[in-house]
């Protein structure tokens, strides 16, 4: 049977799902040996099957390892279709600063995030950890960002989250970034109190909190 | 012991186990670094300093009257005697900064850590032996002991760790073995200075690792532990962060004899699939109401707590879901213990609907 983008679509979709990078890579060079629509691929293949591995997280299918290899292996498809992209087909996508605030280095929560925000097609720029408020801010408006995503797993580091938010109210800036926080000891009511936009208790409902955040109006 | 208490935390205990009266349920608000503000010390003064911890261990213990004192100031001190670099902030918790090692190859390099000898096991050691000798006649007193699995993640860095429990089992298992070495080694020292063991095993927890690798890696190692403290004569507490429910059923199986359980889990829902076989401990959530709460909103988590867990069949103590933050105000600490003492003994759930 002559390999088209629908089987090649699904294909690299199980192979994201079922952990396995490197099937999913030379997947991807199959699609780009036979001059199929890279895009097209990265959608229906490699974010359809991070979407799948999300979900089967969501219902305690998968772990945090599972989703870690999950994203393992649609990284990998990424870095091969990435290039054959043409430039026209780059949409032009909201930008999420995302970091693990200073005074913290748990970050696989925050990697998490970043994992499913990149497959839910927004443009991730990774702080790393133990990142300053200032920097926080300064990233996000040097991006033209449109969300701010803070993440603790530390009590102790809780109001350096509620600093970002006073740093830009100072500058007169929040009404210019979304700011959402999460992690081990954050709660709604934390949230409300230092006056973020929103929180979410897990990386999958961070996803849906920012595409709800982006749509609403300013 | 507290004046408004009317046993002393070992006799209430020891009669509770009995199933004979007390004056009031257990209560432990889990004060690990807190304790630094008892004696006006930062949470830094405690490193590598045995006798600044006992003696805030002990003020802490005066001033609020628990049950159990706990030594504990981070889940790093194994880990750091086995070669991990640990952050000391002035203030604040430490942190890891970075693995012992960075790749499986290395796992060979990594030796058991001895006690009396490594990191600031000794200094914790001499902690515990403080303690014990000014107030182990009338309160238990426990050292913590970070389970093999997370003392592994904190040696090659848990992201690391958890792909390769997926991908080369083999080598979790020998970063867990000489984990285990160096817990087994530490447990004997913490016996030694007459203190018990508390079992605590922040990774191993369901919001990380699935429960099929829960007891892969995690069971056997946890059960060698809790089997060589029981043939010591001694009850182990086993205490796991975040979601446990799918492995509640394991933790019965490490022989582990109470739960410590995170807010993030129900203590009505372990109370009917375990508590005929394990007594449950928990969990006023540390953050949002230890930390951030009134002393009104803690005395209605304890209520709801009880109200879950009271008539638990092996037995209940109110606690707090984990450590409590650093900066946690005593009023809430004294709300928490004043709530229990107020629900007295015995428990009437009637009293509890009530306000």
């Amino acid at each position: 049977m002559p390999e088209t983008l629908d089987t090649l679509a699904q294909s690299l979709s199980d192979a994201v799902v079922n952990m396995d990078e490197e099937r999913t890579r030379e997947l991807a060079i199959a699609v780009v040996d036979l001059g199929l629509n890279p895009l097209a691929a990265i959608e229906r293949g490699l974010v359809d099957g991070m979407n799948r591995a999300g979900k089967l997280f969501e219902t305690e299918e998968y772990f945090i390892p599972e989703l870690l290899l999950c994203s393992d292996a649609m990284y990998a498809g990424l870095e091969v279709l990435r290039p054959h992209l043409p430039n026209a087909s780059e949409v032009k996508k909201h930008k999420i600063v995302i970091g693990v605030v200073e005074g913290d280095t748990h970050d696989i929560g925050k990697n998490l995030v970043k994992i499913l925000l990149d497959a839910a097609g927004y443009e991730v720029v990774d702080l790393g950890r133990d990142i300053e408020p200032k920097r926080f801010v300064e990233t996000a408006i040097r991006e033209g960002a449109r969300v701010i995503a803070l993440s603790t797993l530390m009590t102790t580091t809780m109001d350096a989250m509620a600093d970002v938010v006073r740093l830009l109210a100072e500058g007169n800036l929040r009404d210019r970034f979304k700011v959402i926080v999460g992690g081990g000891p954050i709660s709604q009511a934390f949230a409300d109190r230092i006056g973020a936009d929103g929180y979410a208790a897990s990386a999958p409902a961070a996803v849906k909190l920012v595409q709800r955040l982006i749509t609403e109006p300013a | 012991m507290h004046s408004r208490d009317k046993m002393t935390p070992l006799q209430r205990l020891t009669a509770y186990g009995r199933g004979q009266s007390i004056d009031r349920l257990p209560c432990v608000p889990i004060v690990g670094n807190t304790a630094a503000r008892l004696i006006g010390a930062k949470v830094s003064a405690f490193r590598g300093d045995g006798k600044a911890i006992a003696e805030a261990q002990i003020a802490a213990y005066e001033r609020f009257g628990y049950d159990v004192i706990r030594v504990f100031t981070d889940l790093y001190t194994q880990a750091e005697a086995m070669g991990a670099k640990v952050h000391y902030p002035e203030n604040e918790t430490a942190y890891l900064e970075a693995p012992a090692i960075e790749a499986i190859e290395q796992i060979g390099l990594l030796k058991p850590a001895d006690p009396w000898k490594d990191g600031n096991l000794p200094q914790h050691l001499d902690a515990m032996k403080r303690v014990v000798s000014a107030l182990g006649k009338e309160v238990a007193v426990t050292g913590a002991l970070t389970g093999p699995f997370t003392t592994a993640s904190f040696l090659i860095g848990t992201e690391t760790l958890v792909r390769l429990s997926l991908k080369k089992p083999e080598a979790v298992h020998q970063l867990c073995e000489v984990a285990y070495q160096t817990s087994l080694a530490y447990a004997k020292a913490i016996l030694e200075v007459g203190c018990v063991p508390s079992l605590t095993d922040a990774m191993s927890s369901s919001t990380v690792i699935s429960p099929r690798q829960f007891r892969e890696f995690s069971l056997p190692y946890l059960k060698r532990l809790v089997d060589f403290i029981h043939r010591n004569g001694r009850a182990v507490t086993l205490h796991i962060c975040g979601k446990t429910h799918p492995i509640w059923t394991a933790m019965v199986e490490t022989g582990a004899d109470t739960l410590s359980l995170d807010n993030a889990a129900s203590l009505q829902d372990a109370k009917r699939a375990v508590g005929h076989e394990v007594r449950l401990m928990g969990n006023v959530p540390p953050s949002e109401v230890m930390l951030e709460g009134t002393p009104a909103s803690v005395r209605h988590e304890v209520r709801k707590c009880v109200r879950q867990a009271f008539d638990n069949p092996k037995g209940y103590v109110v606690a707090s879901g984990c450590s409590l933050p650093v900066e946690t105000p005593f009023a809430n600490i004294d709300a928490m213990m004043d709530a229990v003492r107020e629900i007295g003994w015995p428990v009437n759930p009637s009293d509890l609907e009530a306000a």
